[in-house]
């Protein structure tokens, strides 16, 4: 075990993204509990940044510029956010939306939402009444989509959530604590026809600056494969819609680790969440 | 956006961007393509692949811009983590650091045009070589095998034939060095 100086002493490598994996791992869980390292993780990686101005400015091609703002444009009036691995554990408004309604508006679609995701979860734990719960928190949602606020992606991810729950070949899997944090619980849901899945979590520590929390799926005799990125709010709490490939829908280990941010191929870091072995 | 582009913030033109400003978008990247393109093209010695890079990446701080959080860190350091990591990414992709290493024998600076020589002689250009010049040079070697090949520490031990501890002290030092030159030399930085 290492103290607080040692760790202290890793900051400037792990800045530049050289340490390896097993003191990575143990600086990360550091950092989840030291404020002192983390602004001098913020410091060290802005010096490091500057490493950028040591090389010579060169001009891309003109072309690039145009390229890259016709692709935005597109995805704009797409109007969903890219496929990109990490997923916001609180839905927020997407851009187009962002642009339309008051920040008032939106929180309160926002707690709205998370408010209707935890009322979803208590109910259908509540199996006999479970399906007139759904169907009437269903009519509720299109009430309010009538109600002129059908842009708001929030919707669609809860009917997919009602549809997720609502599917007879849905399986519910439980998600425990490890050492490493102990308080925390996270439900995972997902149908066996599809793979389409969501997770719930409470009591995870809050994530690093550049960490994130990764889903693993681990069918029997296979390696791990990754799922979503995601990070939690400060009270450990985070919903997120992810996929569960084939291979895993039957008789898999669901596992959380801390990784970079942006995401790793195979778990480096420790493990916080596990469901129990199949 | 009412200011002239060039007055707003870099926190202020990511602010805009997250709300879908596409002038913002442009904005930032006509203030920074110059030196992430450099920075791009250094680890990857190919230009067509970093230009792909470098649109790579400009999408991405426009899907991202609402992560960006001031409270960690400054904005330029975010968009060089995205462009830097995009760029390892793809030179791990494309498998061949060893093969690249070999084929470039020379600097790209031949390859600057003049937007590029007048970014060069930029304040904060100058500033950060000032103070890379008054590294030793093995700990600026360890410093750009980490930040430009994306080594780590035992890969730049193995590289160099140098023990392990001897190069953690150099890339600590180095760093810690080149932090307290910049904060000693630079406020616009």
């Amino acid at each position: 075990m290492m103290d607080h100086q040692e760790y202290q002493e890793l900051l400037a490598l792990h800045a530049l993204d050289a340490l390896d994996a097993p003191e990575r791992r143990a600086l990360n869980e550091h950092l989840a509990t030291c404020s002192q390292c983390q602004l001098e993780l913020i410091e060290l990686r802005d010096a490091a940044g500057l490493l950028a101005h040591a090389t010579t400015p060169a001009a891309p091609g003109d072309e690039v510029r145009a390229r890259i703002l016709d692709q935005a444009r597109a995805e704009a009036r797409r109007n969903q956010p890219a496929a990109e691995p990490s997923a916001p554990v609180v839905a927020f408004p997407s851009r187009a939306a962002a642009s339309r309604w008051p920040d008032l508006v939106r929180l309160a679609a926002a707690l709205a939402f998370v408010a209707l995701l935890l009322g979803l979860v208590v109910f259908w734990r509540r199996d006999v009444q479970s399906r007139r719960q759904v169907v009437r928190l269903t009519e509720v949602i299109n009430e309010q989509s009538d109600q002129s606020l059908h842009d708001f992606e929030e919707l669609a991810r809860l009917r997919e959530a009602v549809e997720l729950l609502n599917s007879p070949t849905m399986k519910r899997m439980e998600l425990a604590g490890t050492q490493t944090a102990k308080n925390a619980r996270a439900t995972f849901v997902y149908d066996r026809r599809n793979g389409r899945a969501m997770l719930i979590t409470q009591g995870l520590p809050m994530t690093p600056p550049d960490m994130a929390y990764e889903v693993w799926f681990i069918p029997k005799g296979h390696s791990p494969m990754p799922g979503k990125m995601f990070t939690v709010d400060a009270f450990g709490r985070g919903v997120m819609a992810d996929h569960v490939p084939p291979e895993a829908r039957e008789n898999a280990v669901i596992a959380i680790t801390l990784e970079p941010k942006r995401g790793s191929a195979s778990p480096t870091g420790a493990i916080y969440l596990s469901s129990p072995a199949s | 956006m009412q200011a002239k582009p060039s007055e707003i913030s870099d926190n202020d033109l990511l602010r805009a961007i997250s709300r879908g400003d596409e002038r913002a978008l442009a904005a930032i990247y006509d203030r920074y393509r110059l030196i992430l393109f450099g920075l791009i093209l250094r680890i990857l010695h190919d230009r067509q692949e970093a230009e792909d890079v470098l649109q790579e990446a400009f999408l991405q701080v426009w899907r991202r811009a609402a992560d960006f959080d001031e409270s960690r860190g400054r904005a330029f350091t975010w968009l060089v983590t995205i462009a830097r990591s995009r760029a390892l990414d793809r030179l791990r992709a494309l498998g061949s650091r060893a093969k690249l290493a070999e084929e470039v024998g020379h600097s790209p600076r031949e390859e600057a045009g003049d937007a590029a020589e007048d970014a060069l002689k930029s304040e904060q250009g100058t500033i950060v070589r000032q103070a890379l010049a008054e590294l030793p040079e093995e700990q600026r070697r360890t410093l750009f095998l980490a930040y430009f090949e994306g080594l780590t520490q035992t890969e730049i031990a193995a590289r160099l034939g140098d023990p392990l501890g001897t190069v953690k002290t150099r890339m600590r030092s180095g760093l810690m060095k080149l932090r307290e030159l910049l904060s000693n030399q630079s406020r616009g930085l």
